[in-house]
């Protein structure tokens, strides 16, 4: 069965290049627009990865990413946001909430197919 | 589904970050220490610039940068926002457009940010950035994860594979920090791992495994051999982020509050498709409710009767689709206002109501242009200097209203100014020495205002570069009549001019008057139509050669449409006069049989046909014939003489 | 006649325009009209339509004097008859409206044709189609493509695009009044 994937983020264009370079890479994919719908899928469903960036309207992707760590559930889940250059301060405030990795905007479809193949336990 | 094209998509989502960063920019230049619309831009320009970096707007990212880096440093405190920051930000949000656009020229870029950097230098001083580290062949490889790895998604045993596939590995587990089990949280990830890797490996290749742990794990990474060369032989890093973990508040109270309002966007062609539909079957019921109408199937008619009441539903859910909020073209004024006011020297305010008010797109779409020229005009004309304001008594700025309302099937808005109003006397000069009226002649104030609407008058006694840009308030009565609407200015000296527009709701239905001219019938929109007239056969000889009739103590043109058409029929003993107006101008249309009001489906003609200026489209009647549309305007403009008398010259 | 000869010259443009199959041959739609076969690539054509209520639009360029209710859409409907200086006439129970798709002016044009009697659709021979000579046709040159041996007929293969775009380019008659 394809690993389920979850990806949050208020930009539709990168959804659905989000989106495209996944299924393409056989993964089945889920998407959020913001960091509230986010947390409502992943608490409703338990996914495989998610995909989340950091700056979005209603709950950003740091609040969202301590939401779900703080649910027993989501222990484990690969959690990946996406930032826009190597900004540190984000990055550890990220790692801190309970991210698994990252990747730097912008990327390629097969950087983040990588980055996925990284994160999913075989 | 194909057809998705994210790159298409960007570009609609830039525009509308765009719209938000600016209404932002300009919200915030009245607040300049409002944190929250410092935010609010810096997110945008974030945005925006990870998105176009994604969809390959190289420029454009690499231009957003430096206004968000600006941005940055108002939103860290390092730097307040200023006036000027905020007037270079929006500057920078148009060539941001037009990097969208793929048009921009790179020196206005350049230029931009120039001034940019000026702006945040003047507000305080620079900042720098540093970073980077280095790589060798065969290593040893110790690492022990952060406690709470696993929780957070990273795989230990992923790794480890990762590690595997760079080279030969021999992997030892060290387990010196397991507590007693007692004390063991399952979830915890306390095991150390010992790793002899051989091979041509570069040190990048290992790092790149632990990536996303590398700060907060123990990390050493040795060459095998004794390789004396490098000081930086180990990496360890050990930094726990002293971040005080903000709660997320009320996660779940935060759900609720969300499904108020789902949206779906829908590309606006394939609305119009789904109305040209509707209007279809609009048409299809009416035919099908004039074959029952008179049968004695009752069955059928209750059937029949049902699908027009839907149909009609229909059409009326149809049209609240179309209808957008006025504010999405208010919203735009605000930078205008702000650009004028640089312009001019004046302070200008902006207020406006009835924001909520829906007018269907392609209104909201075609009232831009004529609405940038009616403010253009009231600020550079009709809003005096501050020094001139206060000898007047009025505050120092000076106030622009736009207000928009619903008034049965129209709406009305509205443009006013608390300037010096319109200088009728000047009006009236400019129209004499024009020729557009006698000298002397006598007018009601109203009808010698509504002078500036003609073609060819221009009010600005000195022209200057905002409202003297080739386009006058002609153009602009003609664009708002193409919408079938109407335009009408009031002034009172001293104390500001109001320029009202009624323009249709929608563009897409109109109840029209059916009215038969010859064999032909035809359509004239009933918004239009102020009375119905008998046009008895003595009255009609009496006319003859004549192209005026006295309507209640006025002239009143008319034009004989059956002569007009060339229908070669005789006229009706019984003809019509129907007096359609825009504005103040009307005209009679003498028709020979008035049909009934009808629900009209308004269709485009083809290109052969576009250039026919007395019919501005066509409907499909009940019994799927066609009928033409009269453009009222264009017949208003026909039959007032001046009008002809240039036609015959040109 | 300045603008005959812009149509003149789009007219020697079109003669590369007949897109015969690399066999050289041609699908098309034969018809009647005044008494002449004429013929149009038959993948041009939308729909046959037996005649419909047509509307005059006073004003409108005489080619395209009327229009109709074609599913929904105002089609202009065409007498080819002028472009042939051929004499007006009744319509009779033979007559039928064939609809086509025509691009036009970078737009892509319906447009029904007027027409006598609608024959067949037939494939043509390269090998039998003849340079429209200078001299010696009764036709304005610019609007026929290329003349075709068809049984015993010689079939005139218009050109659509110039016709049209003279009617659209041409100044309709100003409203009379």
């Amino acid at each position: 069965m394809s690993a389920s994937i979850l990806t949050v983020d208020d930009s539709a264009s990168l959804r659905m290049a989000i989106r495209i370079a996944l299924t393409g890479a056989g993964y089945a994919v889920t998407e959020a627009a913001d960091g509230v719908e986010g947390l409502a899928k992943a608490t409703a469903t338990r996914f495989d990865l998610i995909v989340t960036d950091l700056n979005m309207p209603n709950m950003d992707g740091l609040q969202m990413i301590r939401a779900l760590r703080e649910q027993p559930s989501q222990a484990g889940v690969p959690i990946i946001f996406l930032t826009t250059e190597s900004d540190d301060g984000m990055k550890a405030q990220a790692k801190a909430a309970g991210a698994t990795g990252w990747l730097v905007k912008p990327f390629q479809p097969d950087q983040l197919i990588r980055v996925a193949q990284k994160v999913l336990a075989k | 589904m194909s057809g998705e094209d994210p790159t298409a998509a960007f570009r609609i989502e830039a525009a509308e970050l765009l719209e938000q960063i600016e209404q932002g920019l300009l919200d915030l230049g009245h607040r300049l220490d409002d944190m929250g619309l410092v935010n609010a831009v810096f997110r945008g320009l974030h945005t925006l610039k990870g998105s176009g970096s994604m969809f390959g707007f190289d420029a454009l990212a690499a231009f957003t940068h430096h206004c968000e880096s600006a941005f940055d440093k108002v939103r860290k405190g390092d730097v307040p926002a200023t006036p000027e920051l905020v007037s270079v930000i929006l500057s920078a949000g148009d060539h941001m457009r037009a990097l969208v656009e793929g048009e921009a020229p790179a020196a206005v870029g350049d230029a931009i940010l120039a001034r940019l950097a000026a702006a945040v230098e003047a507000a305080a001083g620079g900042v720098p950035v540093p970073h980077a580290p280095a790589a060798k062949q065969g290593w040893r490889v110790a690492f022990r994860l952060p406690a709470d790895a696993m929780a957070n998604g990273t795989s230990p045993l992923a790794l480890l594979d990762e590690l595997r596939a760079l080279g030969e590995a021999e992997i030892v587990a060290q387990l010196d920090a397991v507590p007693a089990l007692d004390e063991l949280r399952p979830s915890d990830c306390l095991i150390g791992w010992d790793c002899t890797l051989t091979g041509d490996i570069a040190r990048e290749a290992i790092e790149d495994v632990f990536i996303f742990v590398m700060d907060d794990m123990t990390l050493t990474i040795e060459p095998l051999a004794v390789e004396a060369d490098s000081g930086d032989a180990a990496a360890p890093a050990a930094r726990g982020e002293p971040d005080a973990p903000v709660r997320a508040a009320g996660a779940p109270a935060v759900v609720a509050a969300r499904s108020q309002g789902e949206h779906v966007r829908v590309p606006a062609e394939r609305l119009d498709e789904l109305m040209d539909r509707v209007g279809e079957l609009v048409i299809a019921q009416s035919r099908l409710s004039q074959l029952t109408g008179d049968g004695q199937d009752l069955a059928l008619r209750s059937v029949s009767e049902e699908i027009e009441r839907l149909a009609g539903e229909m059409r009326d859910t149809m049209m609240v689709l179309r209808m957008v909020p006025v504010s999405t073209l208010f919203g735009r004024f605000r930078r205008l206002i702000h650009d004028l006011a640089i312009e001019t020297g004046k302070a200008i305010e902006l207020a406006t109501d009835g924001e909520t008010t829906e007018v269907d797109k392609t209104v909201i779409e075609r009232l831009f242009d004529p609405l940038v020229h009616i403010i253009r005009n009231s600020c550079d004309h009709g809003l005096e200097s501050a020094e001139d304001r206060i000898a007047a008594g009025k505050p120092a700025a000076g106030l622009v209203r736009l207000s928009a309302h619903q008034a049965g099937g129209e709406v009305l808005i509205t443009i006013s100014d608390d300037g010096r109003g319109i200088d009728g006397d000047r009006v009236r000069a400019k129209a004499e020495a024009n020729g557009l009226i006698q000298p002397g002649q006598a007018m009601a104030d109203e009808d010698l205002l509504n002078l500036i609407f003609h073609p060819g008058f221009s009010t600005a006694v000195q022209v200057t570069n905002l409202s003297g840009r080739g386009v006058g308030m002609d153009v602009v009565k003609r664009t708002i009549e193409s919408l079938r609407g109407s335009i009408d200015v009031r002034s009172i000296p001293g104390q500001g001019s109001t320029i009202t527009l009624r323009i249709p709701l929608t563009l897409a239905i109109i109840e029209g008057l059916l009215v038969r001219v010859g064999q032909g019938s035809y359509v004239i929109p009933l918004s239009a139509v102020e009375e119905c007239l008998e046009l008895s056969l003595e009255e009609d000889l009496r006319s003859r050669g004549r192209s005026v009739i006295t309507l209640r103590d006025r002239l009143v043109p008319f034009l004989r449409l059956r002569e007009m058409f060339a229908t070669g029929t005789r006229p009706d003993p019984y003809q019509k006069i129907v007096v359609v107006a825009t504005g103040r101008e009307r005209v009679g249309l003498v028709v020979d049989q008035i049909v009934g009001n009808h629900q009209t489906v308004i269709k485009s003609l083809s290109a052969f046909h576009r250039g026919v200026a007395s019919f501005s489209g066509a409907t499909i009647l009940g019994d799927g014939s066609v009928a033409l549309i009269l453009d009222v305007g264009q017949l208003v403009a026909l039959a007032q003489p001046q009008e002809e008398t240039l036609r015959a010259a040109g | 006649m300045p603008q005959d000869d812009v149509l003149a010259a789009s007219a020697a443009a079109a003669d590369d325009r007949i897109a015969w199959s690399p066999h050289g041959e041609l699908e098309v739609l034969i018809f009647e009209l005044g008494g002449e076969t004429f013929a149009l690539e038959a993948i041009m054509v939308q729909e046959i339509l037996d005649l419909l209520p047509e509307t005059f639009i006073p004003g409108a360029p005489e080619l395209v004097a009327h229009v109709v209710n074609f599913r929904g859409k105002i089609v202009p409907v065409a007498d080819l008859r002028l472009a042939f200086g051929m004499e007006r006439a009744e319509a009779t129970k033979d007559s039928r409206i064939v609809v086509i798709e025509l691009p036009l002016d970078g737009e892509t044009m319906l447009i029904g044709l007027r027409t006598d009697r609608v024959h067949e659709v037939a494939t043509f021979q390269q090998a039998r189609a003849d340079e429209v000579p200078a001299v010696g046709i009764r036709w304005k040159r610019q609007h026929v493509r290329s003349l075709i041996r068809w049984h015993e007929d010689l079939v005139v293969l218009p050109d659509l695009g110039a016709i049209f775009l003279s009617a659209m380019r041409g100044h309709p008659s100003a409203p009379v009044h």
